[in-house]
């Protein structure tokens, strides 16, 4: 059952131009992320490679392909936690980074911090030399056009989003048992300057736990920071539900208690892993025994050789 | 049912010549808070008003009083969450704001967002009008010395932790009618990196209110705090039957063996059953129940303040 990585690019509505593309990034951040681990690296290299895949990929709402703040601008967030020791590494509003997978994962690895946030981070990257990059080349004609969209007067950018969104995150567990979970994102369409959202808050936009499995989240982050989505899901694991069942109660009771939608994709410390989602569509892909599993809408399960380029 | 109220001044080694104005900042907040209660005011009101009375006190690092980060700033965090809806609202990293619980408030009642960061916090405050302050108006003298003091040594935030002051305040509250409530405000940690962002305004770790289960604010090391996301693992352990003091002291127990992180934490549930526990050194806290004002320092104390007369409606 071991070592396996679970990527997700997004709950919500797809649309259909878009679709392809954004299968095929979850499936190439899925193999990438099985790369590592089959070659002996650990879960935490594992999702950071395949988060920052799909931050390069301007398929994706994170890195590249963010969404814009209502000022037109770029501000990201992202999490790390590995699952051993519950070290984390998070950062938020943060701009003109290309990954901010890493530099989370730098905040966990070189500070005795676990949140940096807007200048404050991009000084921390400044020590770290990490190159500095233009607004412009994490920019894409879309999110631009979607921007503009919802500025016009009887615009609802929340109700718009609402499927669009495109955070990325993985889960993964390696040889060792080692548990780590990564998600990054633009956050949500003509947001605050400084808006925050559940990304970067640990126990809401992902958590790992060696002792009871890894969640990575998306979907209306508001909603998934009111009922800590992550931590809720391995709560019902700790209890003994099993990762399919756990998330499937965590998505129902965001329903039913602050009626939104997301998804999530979640894995147990043996090994057994869910990509579920509330929302219309959500692309996920999964890596295991040398098999790749992908999907996006409801239902569906498509399964391929590893090896197969397709 | 009667309504109560718990605060705390935070958790950590309170020195001596701290330990009264810390106690009387506590009490005098309780009181705050249980006042609004008894004139009818609603749990979130009274949490508020408790944290402001603990932000607007030198004595405690939120507001006046806060903490320096490494470049002699102060840039504060804080949440407010109502446990009706789970709506809450959060700021981190914010300057020059005498009251940031307050303006955790307006994000959630004025914004459809839940936590706003840095300039965009303040950027924020200002485009509803909230006055600024000067950074000296919010740095006491003690602070000023003790950072100049520290700030030539480089340690870990363990150390800091350990050696320097850390009181992160907070309130918890169930008014008559059953709702609950939640805030916490902090100054953060001495000498921290500029953009660090601890527990506090973090929703299911610096706090947490859900009228089905109870609300908690929590106290102590900050990246510990997140890391067990504290609050919400306290109300997991409510959910699944288990007293206030029993869920604190698990929770507790369960930072201390998994990541060697000390705290505290105060509770109420929605019946109005409530606690204050704490694995540090020590941890001010107050709380009124029937119209009886408690409060501790040192581990298992619990005493009544015999001056304490509430005035009936």
């Amino acid at each position: 059952m071991l070592p396996v990585v679970v990527v997700h690019g997004g709950a919500g509505h797809i649309p259909k131009e878009r679709a392809e593309r954004s299968t095929s990034g979850v499936c190439s951040a899925a193999r990438a992320g099985y790369a590592i681990l089959r070659g002996g690296g650990s879960s935490m290299d594992a999702v950071v490679e395949a988060v920052a895949l799909m931050e390069d990929n301007p398929a994706f709402n994170a890195g590249c392909g963010s969404v814009l703040n209502i000022k037109g601008e770029v501000e990201m967030d992202a999490i790390v936690m590995e699952g051993k020791t519950l070290a984390s590494g998070a950062v938020s509003a943060v701009r003109n980074i290309a990954n901010p997978v890493r530099l989370a994962r730098l905040v966990m690895d070189k500070t005795s911090h676990a949140c940096l946030t807007a200048e404050g981070a991009n000084l921390f990257a400044r020590q770290m030399g990490i190159p500095e990059v233009p607004m412009e080349s994490l920019i894409t004609d879309y999110s631009r056009m979607r921007w503009k969209k919802n500025l016009e007067p009887n615009a609802n950018p929340v109700e718009c989003q609402m499927g669009k969104t495109g955070t990325v995150g993985a889960v993964a567990v390696d040889a060792e048992g080692n548990i780590a979970c990564a998600t990054s994102t633009g956050g949500m369409l003509n947001k605050m300057e400084g808006r925050v959202g559940d990304t970067p808050c640990i126990g809401s936009g992902g958590y790992a736990d060696n002792e009871v499995g890894a969640v990575s989240t998306t979907g209306h982050g508001e909603a998934i920071m009111k009922v800590t989505l992550a931590r809720l899901i391995l709560f019902h694991m700790e209890q003994g539900k099993s990762a399919e069942e756990a998330s499937d109660l965590g998505l129902a009771y965001m329903k039913s208690r602050v009626n939104s939608l997301g998804g999530v994709v979640t894995v147990d410390p043996r090994g057994c892993w869910a990509a579920r989602f509330s929302s219309r569509q959500m692309s996920w892909a999964a890596a295991q025994r040398d098999t790749l599993h992908h999907g996006l809408r409801s239902g569906e399960h498509f399964t391929q050789s590893i090896d197969d380029p397709h | 049912m009667a309504a109560v109220i718990v605060v705390h001044g935070g958790a950590w080694a309170i020195p001596e010549e701290l330990s009264k104005a810390s106690v009387d900042g506590v009490k005098a907040a309780a009181r705050e808070g249980f006042s609004v209660l008894k004139r009818g005011g609603n749990a979130l009101d009274a949490v508020e008003s408790a944290v402001r009375a603990m932000e607007d006190n030198n004595m405690f690092n939120a507001g006046h009083g806060a903490a320096l980060n490494s470049e002699g700033e102060v840039e504060l965090d804080a949440i407010i969450m109502d446990g009706r809806t789970l709506a809450s609202g959060a700021v981190s990293s914010v300057k020059n704001i005498a009251n940031p619980v307050s303006l955790a408030r307006a994000v959630m009642e004025k914004t459809d967002h839940v936590m706003l960061t840095s300039r965009g916090a303040n950027m924020f405050a200002e485009s509803i009008g909230v006055v600024t302050v000067p950074t000296d108006a919010l740095v006491t003298e003690y602070e000023r010395n003790e950072w100049e003091k520290h700030k030539n040594y480089i340690t870990g935030v363990m150390e800091d932790f350990n050696t320097k002051a850390h009181d992160t305040v907070g309130a918890v509250a169930v008014d008559c009618t059953g709702n609950v409530a939640c805030a916490t405000s902090t100054g953060g940690i001495r000498n921290k990196m500029v953009g660090r962002v601890g527990d506090s305004p973090v929703i299911g770790a610096g706090g947490y209110a859900d009228n089905f289960s109870g609300a908690v604010s929590c106290t102590g090391h900050g990246e510990s705090i997140l890391k067990v996301t504290l609050a919400r693992h306290i109300l997991s352990y409510m959910e699944q039957g288990k007293t206030a003091a029993e869920a604190s002291e698990l929770a507790l127990q369960h930072m201390g063996v998994r990541v060697r992180g000390a705290g505290g934490a105060i509770v109420v549930s929605p019946s109005g059953q409530w606690a204050a526990t704490f694995t540090t050194e020590r941890m001010a806290w107050a709380a009124v129940e029937d119209s009886v004002l408690w409060y501790g320092l040192d581990p298992n104390e619990k005493l009544q303040d015999t001056t304490f007369v509430s005035v009936p409606k």
